[in-house]
């Protein structure tokens, strides 16, 4: 374990009754990083943060903080404050009762209360609300008031179960950058449950992604949008550019026979074993004529397109009924054939492809 | 908003307001009546005399009796609340759903018998010769008078809200979000604090709610006060049994209720109103 661990989970297992939440984890948390889970509901993302928080016990397994397991530590004898998808704000208290609440159980004199209260409703800019009830107040500041409340007691790490779950895309997208921001300012390390991918992936710094309680990856955004792991990986990205087939030898390196046809390979891989390809929609190319050189080549089939913004998504099909994406930007498709039905060529240089496991 | 009234509207509405003219507007109305009327030789006649107020209110015994009858009744809807919120807070908090349902149907059991029944069932227990008092002779104690008491009063009181206080606060508790509780023991908030910090102010309405009802029940009882109280400190239920006893002071008994009403609806004002203290801006 490196210095800068802050949490480490050991061989942690959840089960409740029959139920397997979480099969076996194995990864670190390091000091003073904004480290995401991700995963379809029923993955055990939250089960995996309730566990951290002291909400739920490991069946098996040692989770540490800071070194030292805390197994048998109550959450209330550990410093894992979270906020709730919920946020679960006390409806009887009003906002400035609500900030204090936490240092009042740790019997910090009423002055110094306020004085700290005062420091994160000002911070948070909601100062103007402090003597409003709850239910006055809207959801993003309802949101500011629980991030206030968890981290008035300055904690070493925050955790979060999908916090902006309940709030409009606007609103969300600033909520976003207010977290952001808050946890490169403070240094504290946050540990965010999400199923949402823009979400982890716009303030990560790195993710996890879990799949029926196992760790599918662990990763920066980067390295898993480019390099996803597995095949489940890939397909809860929403690539759609994945063609499976077995690894043979052929004449310049290796090939994969897939139903689109010979598709070359520039990284090595076992022969004889099945694999999937998968290649970015931006590093995809159309043609109307088939590319000369030696590039992999896919006849297809226009069936639609998209526009957002400056960029637009041309959808093709192959022969085979495969869906496959193209991502252009409006002066890159002036000149190309789009109508519905349209026969184009969908190409890349095989370096931009890369190779999955079958996970 | 009004809404103009519609023959359908009408239809749903007239039974509540039949039933309610019938049964609460009316009998109110004749008591307040009754309590202006006047007697001569144990004969009632209709009246418009002032008499029956001015001597009830100057009488010391009457202003007594109030002020026992709202001490023992606070008591009650005090001691109650009590002792039923750890059974109501283990019924909602520490039982799996099937023992819920039980604990629920057992404290609906106590109502099948009649009240009467249950209080004598309680003198055979408090008496001097009673079970409690042979069996503290046994190992040398006693005896102990308990029949005759207040105390023996505020066991009948216990009898007969007890079961009622907790199916009221039970309903309060089970409806506390639980990631509230969570929410308080993730910020250093133990077990027992977390019961006075999160439970309690958030079942605040239904919890004064069943102190009310307790009280209310208290507050008019008259089997408890007369049957294991002895009668003792003397209540306003006894005095109007005493009044229309003597005389056929009907008219005085109802200077009497319609205090006790009076009373009993400014008391559920106050206590509704600081139940809802705070909700619903």
């Amino acid at each position: 374990m490196s210095r800068d661990t802050l949490v480490s989970f050991e061989g942690v297992v959840k089960t409740f009754g029959g139920f397997v939440a979480v099969k076996k984890l194995d990864f670190e948390i390091k000091k003073g990083e904004f480290l995401a889970i991700m995963g379809s509901s029923g993955c055990g993302k939250t089960t995996t943060l309730r566990m951290l928080a002291g909400l739920e016990a490991p069946t098996e397994g040692v989770i540490r903080l800071s070194g030292k397991p805390i197994n048998d530590l109550p959450t209330w004898s550990r410093d894992t404050p979270m906020v709730w998808q919920s946020l679960a704000l006390f409806p009887f208290l009003n906002v400035r009762e609500n900030v204090e609440f936490a240092l009042k159980m740790r019997g910090v004199g009423k002055a110094e209360r306020r004085r700290r209260a005062e420091q994160w409703l000002d911070r948070m800019q909601i100062t103007e609300f402090a003597e409003r009830n709850i239910s006055q107040l809207s959801g993003g500041q309802r949101q500011r008031v629980a991030l206030a409340r968890s981290l008035v007691v300055e904690p070493e790490i925050l955790l979060l179960d999908e916090p902006l779950s309940a709030l409009d895309a606007a609103l969300k997208v600033r909520m976003q950058s207010v977290l952001k921001n808050l946890q490169r300012e403070t240094g504290i390390t946050f540990v965010y449950v999400t199923h949402s991918q823009s979400e982890a992936f716009s303030m990560a710094d790195r993710v996890v992604i879990m799949s029926r309680g196992v760790i599918e990856q662990i990763g920066t955004p980067q390295e898993i949008y480019r390099t996803p792991r597995t095949r489940f990986v890939a397909d809860f990205l929403g690539s759609s550019n994945l063609f499976s087939g077995k690894v043979r030898s052929g004449t310049v390196g290796f090939e994969l026979d897939a139903a689109v046809g010979t598709l070359r390979l520039a990284s090595p891989a076992t022969v004889g074993e099945t694999a999937t390809l998968t290649v970015l929609d931006t590093k995809t190319h159309l043609s109307t004529t088939a590319p000369a050189g030696s590039v992999n080549a896919v006849p297809v089939k226009v069936i639609g397109e998209e526009f957002v913004g400056a960029t637009a998504t041309v959808y093709l099909e192959t022969a085979q009924g495969q869906e496959i994406r193209v991502q252009k930007s409006h002066d890159e498709l002036t000149g190309l054939p789009l109508g519905i039905g349209q026969p184009l060529y969908v190409w890349w240089n095989p370096e931009d492809g890369h190779l999955v496991g079958e996970g | 908003m009004r809404r103009p009234i519609t023959l359908y509207g009408l239809t749903f509405s007239l039974p509540l307001l039949i039933w309610q003219v019938l049964f609460f507007v009316f009998p109110l109305l004749f008591l307040v009546a009754l309590s202006f009327w006047t007697v001569k030789n144990f004969v009632m006649s209709p009246d418009f005399d002032t008499v029956n107020w001015t001597t009830m209110y100057g009488r010391a015994v009457f202003w007594q009796a109030y002020g026992n009858t709202l001490a023992l009744a606070a008591a009650a809807a005090v001691l109650t609340s009590i002792f039923a919120f750890p059974a109501s807070y283990a019924i909602a908090f520490k039982m799996s759903d099937t023992a819920r349902r039980w604990a629920v149907f057992l404290m609906v059991i106590p109502f099948f018998t009649s009240y009467l029944v249950r209080i004598y069932s309680w003198q055979i227990f408090l008496s001097d010769n009673g079970i409690i008092n042979v069996i503290l002779g046994w190992i040398g104690l006693g005896p102990f008078q308990m029949l005759n008491t207040v105390g023996a009063t505020m066991i009948g009181y216990l009898t007969l809200a007890f079961p009622l206080v907790v199916l009221l606060q039970l309903f309060s508790l089970v409806f506390i979000d639980r990631t509230l509780i969570e929410a308080a023991h993730n910020m250093r908030c133990g077990r027992l604090r977390t019961v006075f910090e999160v439970v309690i102010p958030s079942a605040r309405t239904g919890l004064v709610i069943a102190a009310l009802f307790c009280f209310i029940l208290a507050f008019g009882d008259f089997v408890s006060p007369v049957y294991l109280g002895g009668g003792e400190p003397t209540t306003l239920s006894i005095l109007i049994t005493d009044t229309t006893k003597s005389g056929q002071q009907w008219p005085r008994a109802a200077v009497i209720a319609l205090t006790m009403i009076g009373t009993l609806m400014v008391v559920a004002f106050a206590a509704v109103k600081f139940a809802y203290k705070g909700k619903s801006k």
